[in-house]
């Protein structure tokens, strides 16, 4: 193992721009990583950044309305679900969203389904439930149902549709707590405006909000680990004196094929998840790889067996029930195997070593 | 190793020092002056101020609040850099790291952060623990959750369960105290109120503000936590919400309680803008309710954002961001707001609360029950600390800053009444001594023999700001960790908490009622001694029963 690190060490402390992507890992892995790439002069980015960085981008432009998903179940009386990503993320959903019992909660309305550019699919019994569904394109829909809520004049060539929305349009200004809940990687950012700009419009007179899917792979207990390190959300540069965010410039895909970076770091150690690599990865940009999977990597890779967080050690990680960072307890024995974190540290260690040496 | 701090002014009100002489460090503390033993080190102080390491008993600097915030606006430092304020010109220079720096430059040695949030307090945790030097603590918030309202509902307390309750919350998320935050108004929110009085009921609860205030007042004093709910009180913001804060005091009925950022219910409602100060009549009240502590929540003119789990209050705050974004996050408890806010000198209400401000410290009887904060970011960020000490120690530049303010203001406002000048020993209380007092932090805020060796030495100025700007030296758990206001070593202090004991049996309620509604097991969200790296990490404070 020693001697693995040491060439891992050896490898990153000669380049210029290592990213360190997938990131596939719990909060003290992130939390390792922006250290060593903050030691480094390199950039972090995580697997599923598309949908994160989208929601980040828009929320500095104009902020954000989010409900717990606590809040949500407990106290919504209308969620409209927009598009096929909520129920790929989580295939329970709509179940979890409308238990048997709940907390008290606002109005006296029944609670109801909006789904929005997807199909109605399996709804807990009693939930009445409206589709929006048809040959429109999902942001087209979005924009229907805004346009109503705000009771624009408009006319609409498929009737029934309009009537449909109208009929949407009206429960929602009628709800006591009015719920929107999509994943962001799902949705371009014109479209997170429109729900936003609903949601602002609804809660001058009621209670409305937003439920953003989590991203895969850990994707927010790593982004707020990123936040609180150094201000900025993961697609951040360290290579210059002070951070950088660029969901664009800094994504490893592109960082790749453009030669920029010239080592990849890719981190995928989480239990039942697995971060896609890059096109590009292993194809002659010098990797190190921390994995709990086996991978196919280049002959000059480095590559270095972790544990998977959750399975083989305790791990604090992003818990959608809980909208927050959690730890889940280890569910097989635990193994010997180190952590990303464990692995990470001691590359810093030996840098430093080499670089006083 | 013996450490000599040579020939300082020495003020250390808690001693009813303030002397020419020497302090002593050694393993961590201070000493006495040791008989026949040469120190290994010693710093020539003569001509300096040597005070002990400043406590912050209100300071948002981490947790799933303050990094909403950060995720709202990464480009505050920007905008507060570009005012001249001294905050770093990048986005890093909010992130923990950066924080704790700033403040051990400044000679500030532990701060607490006073609103963790139960369900998110491994968060919280992971942020303080990235934060260096410093020590820390967190007060939990309870107060809108559902859980302590159905036990309060139509006042019906069965038997100690609340106090189980809130002791299991204090043990599971490594808390110091009990914060309250618009006791039921966050809750009511939920119910689409958009105001919440202190004698209004939580809608389907039953329970008051003033009836959940005074419970908790109970609980804290049955568990024998050394620090007192520490409670933001209805109707922050408001114009003429002076006479809650009065009737506020009133209910505490003699028991202890510290109010939090006072100054932003320091408003009265008179004069042709419906706008006062409401200071006179409120430090009159706490002048007179010996039971009370308060910190102030001083405003300074520039960018900040604010950040609150007052949900009600920001979303009706949301009208005034500046710049036009703001987030209404509504979660379990009180959810929490995030509005930017640029306060101006040229704004009526902000001169206002400026001076508002300023007037409840300097009408103060006893300093030993007004602390210092801004409530940071909400007031202003910390960093403006050292301006605020000068506006408080030298008259003439208050003058000079109040007579730029709008004439409007100006005639409103008793502040240029004031003569008084807070001596150095008094800003020791309301930084050092007065905060340690009230968190029950015995071992600092002082430098008598025994006490952590936290020391913050300064050069005596006429110019309080640059003063206080930059420590000459501070040693943190006697340490040398800033020289000439630059940090020389980065050392990671402790975070301290109590741990009260309850009936086992409140557990099993407990995750029967998080599986039902939230589908969660609580023991995701409990902290536990690894949450941090640092084998010391975590120190506890006994609770008196």
């Amino acid at each position: 193992m020693d001697s693995t690190l040491q060439r891992a060490a050896e490898l990153l402390a000669q380049a210029r721009l290592p990213v360190f992507g997938g990131l596939f890992t719990d909060v003290n892995g992130a939390k390792a990583a922006l250290a060593l790439a903050q030691k480094l002069g390199g950039v972090v980015d995580h697997a599923a950044s598309n949908g994160m960085s989208r929601a980040a981008r828009v929320m500095r432009q104009t902020g954000s309305t989010p409900a717990s998903f606590g809040e949500v179940r407990n106290r919504a009386d209308t969620v409209v679900l927009i598009g096929d990503g909520p129920r790929e993320r989580d295939p329970d959903l709509v179940e979890k969203l409308f238990p048997s019992k709940n907390l008290p909660r606002p109005g006296k309305n029944k609670r109801e389904l909006i789904v929005v550019g997807t199909k109605k699919g399996r709804t807990p019994s009693g939930v009445r439930t409206t589709e929006i569904n048809g040959k429109n394109a999902l942001p087209e829909l979005v924009a229907l149902l805004a346009a109503a809520t705000r009771e624009l004049p408009f006319e609409i060539r498929d009737e029934a549709l309009g009537k449909k929305v109208l009929s949407a349009s009206k429960r929602l200004r009628d709800s006591a707590f009015a719920v929107f809940v999509y994943d962001p990687a799902e949705l371009e950012e014109p479209v997170l405006h429109t729900v936003l700009e609903t949601v602002r419009l609804l809660v001058k007179t009621t209670r409305a909000a937003t439920l953003s899917m989590s991203a895969p792979g850990n994707g927010e207990g790593v982004n707020l680990c990123s936040i609180w390190t150094c201000g900025l959300s993961v697609r951040t540069s360290f290579a210059g004196e002070t951070p950088e965010n660029n969901m664009w410039a800094f994504e490893t895909e592109r960082l790749l094929k453009s030669g920029e970076a010239d080592a990849l770091v890719w981190i995928d150690a989480l239990d039942g998840a697995e971060a896609a690599p890059p096109k590009r990865a292993f194809r002659g940009i010098p990797s190190v790889v921390l994995s709990s999977k086996p991978v196919k990597v280049g002959r000059d890779d480095v590559v270095i067996e972790v544990g998977a967080a959750v399975a083989d050690h305790d791990a604090e990680i992003y818990l959608p029930p809980i909208a927050g960072i959690g730890v889940v307890k280890a569910t097989s024995k635990k193994s010997d195997k180190p952590t990303v974190a464990d692995v990470l540290n001691k590359i810093g260690t030996l840098i430093d070593e080499k670089g006083a040496a | 190793m013996l450490i000599q701090l040579k020939g300082g002014r020495v003020i250390d009100p808690a001693n009813n020092r303030d002397s020419i002489g020497d302090v002593y460090l050694e393993n961590g503390r201070v000493v006495e002056a040791p008989e026949g033993r040469e120190p290994d080190e010693v710093h020539n102080v003569s001509g300096k101020i040597v005070m002990a390491g400043a406590i912050d008993v209100h300071s948002h600097i981490a947790g799933t609040n303050v990094t909403l915030g950060r995720q709202l606006m990464p480009e505050l430092p920007l905008i507060a850099a570009s005012q001249g304020q001294p905050f770093g010109p990048s986005p890093a220079a909010w992130g923990a790291y950066a924080t704790g720096i700033r403040y051990a430059e400044m000679g500030y040695t532990t701060v607490i952060e006073p609103a963790m949030i139960p369900t998110h307090a491994i968060q919280a945790h992971k942020e303080m623990a990235s934060i260096p030097i410093i020590d820390v603590a967190g007060l939990v918030v309870l107060g809108n959750d559902d859980y302590t309202l159905n036990l309060l509902r139509k006042g019906d307390v069965k038997s100690d369960e609340l106090k189980d309750y809130v002791a299991w919350t204090l043990a599971h998320s490594k808390a110091l105290g009990l914060k309250v935050i618009n006791a039921g108004g966050s809750e009511a929110f939920k119910f689409n109120a958009r105001t919440f009085d202190l004698d209004e009921e939580v809608p389907e609860y039953g329970v008051t503000s003033r009836g959940i205030v005074e419970a908790m007042q109970q609980v804290i004093a049955d568990l024998g936590v050394p620090h007192p709910p520490h409670v933001h009180t209805n109707n922050l913001g408001i114009a003429g919400n002076v006479e809650t804060a009065v009737a506020t005091l009133k209910a505490t009925q003699g028991h202890p309680i510290h109010l939090a950022h006072i100054q932003f219910y320091g408003y009265g409602k008179e004069g042709d803008k419906k706008f006062s100060s409401g200071a006179p009549a409120l430090m009159e009240a706490i002048n007179k309710h010996k039971n009370a502590t308060v910190d102030v929540g001083q405003v300074m003119f520039g960018q900040t954002i604010t950040i609150s789990g007052d949900v009600l209050r920001q979303f009706d705050g949301r009208r005034a961001a500046n710049p036009k974004k703001w987030v209404i996050n509504q979660a379990e408890g009180n959810g929490t707001g995030v509005v930017p806010y640029n306060y101006k000198k040229k704004s009526f209400v902000n001169a206002l609360q400026w001076a508002i401000g300023l007037e409840i410290f300097l009408l103060a009887e006893d300093p030993w029950r007004v602390l210092f904060s801004t409530d940071h970011p909400n007031g202003a960020l910390f960093t403006r600390y050292p301006e605020i000490f000068h506006l408080l120690m030298d008259r003439n530049e208050r003058s000079r800053w109040f007579d730029s303010l709008p004439e409007a203001s100006r005639q409103v406002s008793g502040l240029a009444g004031i003569s008084r000048e807070l001596t150095l020993s008094e800003l020791a209380v309301m930084t050092r001594a007065a905060p340690a007092k009230v968190l029950g932090l015995t071992d600092r805020g002082h430098l008598a023999p025994g006490a952590v060796a936290d020391v913050a030495i300064y050069t005596e100025q006429k110019n309080k700001t640059k003063m206080f700007a930059a420590a000459d030296l501070v040693f943190k758990s006697g340490k040398l960790v800033v020289r000439k206001g630059n940090v020389v070593a980065v050392s990671w202090g402790r975070c301290y908490h109590v741990d009260p004991g309850f009936d086992r049996q409140i557990e099993k309620r407990v995750r029967s009622f998080y599986e039902t509604y939230y589908g969660a097991d609580p023991s995701w969200f409990g902290v536990t001694e690894t949450v941090s790296d640092r084998p010391d990490r975590f120190a506890t404070i006994r609770c008196a029963s």
